[in-house]
């Protein structure tokens, strides 16, 4: 009977939580949102201008959860075969040979992955979605657990393809960084490269670790009173004004899923509405803005405006 | 749930105290007083000490036991019994207080709270005990409550208390009309029996007076049939043969099973039903003569004598006829005894009896001549009047003059004998008073009465009642009301005032309904309640069972009822106590935002208006967050419920 009691987390996830803090300074509501985005089992996009720690962060995710991890840099022309692997013959075996690409890995960063060309793209979301890979009528899995975080430069238009829709739905969150505050632009300034920091960091989890939590997240109790209140935010979002046909049941799912993660965080058994109103802008503003040209750092309006519409039902 | 390892709490410790003591109180007034006094010394003790219960040391409860329970044997010359077992068991168990190890000791105390209370259910049961004796069964089992489960708030262990006797109740209903009874064996427990209030087995002139003071009831009467009139309203009781000049006391020889006296020709049969209170003596008082009872025996001088003392109350059917015939005349030993004077006491009394002899025809026209006598002699009623010397019957006939019926008893019968006349002094009641309410008769120690046959050889045994020839208003009226000082400030209260009167005469009523429906229900009874059900002469063996099939469904149907799902909660009830938390603190000043969740009005309640939220507010609110959001528990709708009320209770 602890629905909505305290009592913290895991100690080994604040710790890990505390560990992202220290790296990315300023963030903490955005490297909550991160690692809530993780513990529930979706992928992250992270969107914003280059400089402001992307890269950082997603480095720091890998590092600190203590997962296995590669990074590919997207270009345009990245080849799928680049990410997945390819099939060799072996002629001593007279077979082919599957080498996989840097895909198998418990965390993949793609760095600016609008980069891409829209074949390798969507080979990357592909895997994303199915969690294997089918090469040759095999089915490779991808290891356990799986997450692609991925950066992207909403800026830089020439030279990349944006990820359509439904691409886009793929991603479980998009967070944003934002400019750091002053007071912590001049520890950025005095601190230096902040990247060197983080091979010092010792993993605060290990991928068992990842997995106990992500079961964790999904025994967090989602009572009918919510499901009210998330339905009456979904119809509100279908009806809404201009942002297109709204939010999809798969949307909807993973604002569950995330609203799950974001209470285990706060070290509650139930998810409250504080939880949904948390995730919101970050699960609901990639999918509800992407008709229009996505926007500057601080976007999510919709999504915002949406929150202030619906009433939490008492 | 009880750790049998674990020290007691204070509270448990402190509610045990509580239910102990309830026990003690019920036997204060029984038990010796030096022993409720060691009870209560070592209640007090405990009581102050109950955070840190470390246990005495054991040599010291040891000698402390022994010497106790010697006292015990010493006072009693028994463990046995009600009186001498009740006050042991007190004892032991004020002891056992020196010892709480652990949550278990507190239970054996309660036990013997409990025990305590049964022992009081032998030892009186009167209406006004019951409500006490609900009491204590009702501390004892919250104290259970508390032991088992310390944190419990007071109110909690309570209700619940309250609502498991509640479910037991029936149980004991039918416990209490079907179980079988068994027939006077296991209260026939000896008794301490110090002589309650009542007449005694012999009358000095100013004897009964202290008597008349007393309110209490003798006994109760209903007349199914006749009603007889005030001035034949005479109870019978203890027949006093022997005098000593001063001293009239019953004589031993005279309890014999006797030949009832016959009834006159065309004289009115008055049957009656008779509820005596317990007396500690075996006399049965009813309406003069009496001729016919069942389960009593009859004297030669036309007393009642039940079969045992009456420790409880007691009814018996009884058959008698105002005017009688004496069976047979006094044998010469009985005359002599009736007869019998102290050889040198009251000389003047003696001259005047044979003066007044002298000048009558027979027996008969001088006893008329003595009332005559009575009845012009000067002589004044009251109820204070002054001492008398040795020579009583002259002291009074021819000093004081006035007194009340025992002095003129006395004397009367004194005068009989002194001319020969065989007489002696019965004691009883006259009078009584009508309840309309219960439609009996109750005749109080108040009543207390004497008056003289004598032997007259052409009418038998015949009554003379020298205190009516002197106070004829006597016959119609009580002596309370001829003599209204002898009443206290409350009693004369409950007379002036005829709604008061009305009211007592209703709880006597209710009294005497107790008395017989439940006090008295015995095995006889239930065979009339199972013929009135149509089971006609059933075994007892046929009754156990059929008892114990009917307490295996009730339990049964009870364990089904309390172990049945939880009832649907109205869904609306958490939502309304919701929102009028919300307005409370709007009014406050801090309004709850349409979009905003419990927790986060909260916070902005800690931000706003710290005190408030500090004073509950915000702790209502997360447990709101809990109850709607959380998974529900067994106790859900409880819960909801206890929401509501702190929500009430919230300024």
């Amino acid at each position: 009977m602890s629905g909505a009691a305290t009592y913290g987390p895991p100690e080994a996830i604040a710790r890990a939580l505390a560990a992202l803090t220290s790296v990315i300074l300023g963030k903490p509501a955005q490297v909550r949102l991160c690692l809530a985005c993780l513990l529930a089992r979706g992928h992250l996009l992270i969107e914003d201008v280059p400089g402001v720690g992307k890269t950082t962060l997603a480095h720091a995710l890998a590092q600190i959860l203590g997962l296995q991890w590669q990074r590919v840099q997207f270009t345009s022309d990245l080849l799928p075969a680049d990410i997945i692997g390819v099939s060799v013959f072996d002629r001593a075996r007279q077979q082919f040979d599957f080498r996989r690409g840097p895909l198998f890995t418990q965390l993949l960063l793609a760095d600016e992955v609008n980069r891409a060309s829209p074949r390798t793209q969507s080979a990357l979301l592909e895997a994303m979605e199915e969690r294997q890979v089918s090469v040759d009528g095999h089915s490779w899995p991808l290891p356990q657990p799986f997450f692609v975080v991925a950066t992207q430069n909403p800026h830089e238009q020439l030279g990349t393809f944006a990820l359509p829709e439904s691409q886009l739905d793929r991603f479980l969150m998009r967070v944003t960084l934002g400019y750091p505050d002053a007071a912590h632009e001049r520890e950025l300034l005095r601190g230096g490269e902040r990247r060197e920091l983080l091979a010092a960091l010792p993993p605060a989890l290990s991928a068992g670790d990842v997995l106990e939590a992500q079961q964790a997240v999904r025994q967090v109790h989602v009572s009918d009173p919510l499901l009210d209140y998330v339905q009456a935010l979904i119809a509100a979002s279908r009806a809404g004004t201009n942002t297109g046909p709204g939010l999809s049941p798969r949307a909807g799912q993973g604002l569950i899923r995330a609203a799950q993660a974001a209470s285990y965080l706060a070290g509650r058994a139930a998810v409250l509405p504080e939880d949904v109103q948390q995730v919101l802008p970050a699960v609901a503003a990639h999918r509800l803005e992407s008709r229009e040209q996505t926007g500057a750092p601080g976007a999510g309006n919709d999504a915002v405006r949406l929150l202030q519409a619906v009433p939490v039902p008492v | 749930m009880i750790t049998p390892g674990s020290p007691p709490q204070r509270r448990a410790v402190l509610w045990t105290c509580a239910a102990f003591a309830g026990g003690v109180l019920l036997h204060a007034d029984r038990l010796p007083p030096w022993a409720v006094a060691v009870a209560l010394a070592l209640l007090t003790w405990r009581a102050l000490t109950a955070g840190h219960t470390r246990a005495v040391p054991l040599p010291v409860r040891a000698l402390l036991a022994a010497l106790l329970a010697a006292v015990v044997l010493l006072r009693f010359r028994t463990w046995n019994g009600l009186t001498a077992g009740s006050t042991l068991l007190m004892l032991m168990a004020a002891l056992k207080l020196t010892e709480l190890r652990s949550a278990r000791d507190l239970l054996v105390i309660v036990a013997a709270a409990t025990f305590l209370l049964l022992s009081a259910c032998l030892d009186r049961q009167d209406l006004p005990r019951v409500p006490l004796y609900a009491l204590q069964a009702w501390l004892c089992c919250a104290t259970l409550a508390v032991i088992s489960a310390s944190a419990m708030r007071a109110r909690t262990a309570l209700a619940l208390a309250a609502r498991s006797l509640l479910y037991a109740l029936p149980l004991a209903l039918a416990l209490f009309l079907f179980f079988p009874r068994l027939q006077g064996a296991f209260w026939a427990i000896p008794r301490g029996g110090a002589a309650l209030t009542g007449l005694s087995d012999s009358m000095t002139p100013g004897g009964i007076g202290e008597l008349i003071a007393q309110y209490d009831i003798a006994f109760r009467v209903s007349f199914p049939a006749a009603v007889p009139p005030p001035q034949e309203r005479y109870w019978r009781g203890p027949v006093l043969h022997l005098f000593d000049g001063r001293t009239w006391r019953v004589a031993p020889t005279v309890a014999a099973v006797a030949a009832p006296a016959a009834p006159d020709r065309e004289a009115t049969p008055y049957p009656q039903h008779i509820v005596e209170e317990p007396s500690e003596r075996r006399w049965a008082f009813a309406l003069d003569t009496p001729v016919r009872s069942a389960g009593t025996q009859l004297t030669t001088d036309s007393q009642l004598l039940a079969t045992a003392p009456l420790t409880a109350a007691t009814a018996f059917d009884v058959l008698s006829y105002t005017r009688v015939r004496s069976a047979r005349p006094p044998s010469p030993l009985e005359r002599r005894i009736d007869m019998s004077l102290p050889a040198d006491a009251n000389p003047r009394s003696r001259a005047l009896a044979l003066a007044l002899r002298q000048h009558a025809a027979d027996d008969s026209a001088f006893a008329l001549a003595l009332l005559e006598y009575f009845r012009r002699g000067g002589f004044q009623y009251t109820l204070t009047p002054g001492t008398l010397g040795m020579d009583s019957v002259d002291d009074f006939l021819f000093r004081s003059r006035e007194g009340f019926c025992g002095h003129y008893a006395s004397a009367f019968a004194a005068l009989l004998r002194a001319a020969g006349v065989p007489a002696r002094v019965v004691t009883g009641y006259l009078g009584g008073e009508w309840n309309p309410v219960g439609r009996f008769f109750v005749v109080r120690q108040s009543d207390a009465h004497a008056w003289v046959e004598a032997w007259l050889p052409a009418r038998g045994w015949t009554r003379f009642d020298p205190t009516a020839a002197v106070e004829p208003e006597r016959l119609r009226r009580g002596v309370l009301d001829l003599l209204p000082q002898g009443l206290s400030v409350s009693e004369r209260l409950w007379r002036r005032s005829p709604w008061l009167l009305h009211l007592l005469q209703r709880w006597e009523a209710a009294n005497a309904w107790w008395t017989d429906r439940v006090v008295r229900y015995d095995y006889a009874s239930q065979l009339d309640l199972l013929a009135r059900l149509g089971v006609r002469s059933p075994d007892v063996a046929w009754l156990g069972w059929a008892v114990a099939a009917g307490l295996a469904l009730w339990l049964g149907a009870l364990a089904w009822w309390l172990g049945r799902e939880p009832r649907p909660l109205r869904a609306s009830a958490l939502p309304r106590a919701y929102r009028r938390l919300c307005r409370k603190l709007a009014a406050r000043g801090v309004a709850r935002q349409d979009t905003e969740g419990p927790l986060a009005y909260a916070a902005r309640l800690a931000a706003q208006q710290p005190v408030l939220a500090a004073g509950g507010g915000a702790q209502l609110l997360q447990r709101y967050a809990q109850l709607r959001y959380g998974p529900p528990g067994t106790r859900h709708a409880q819960e909801v419920g206890d929401f509501a009320r702190a929500v009430a209770r919230l300024p």
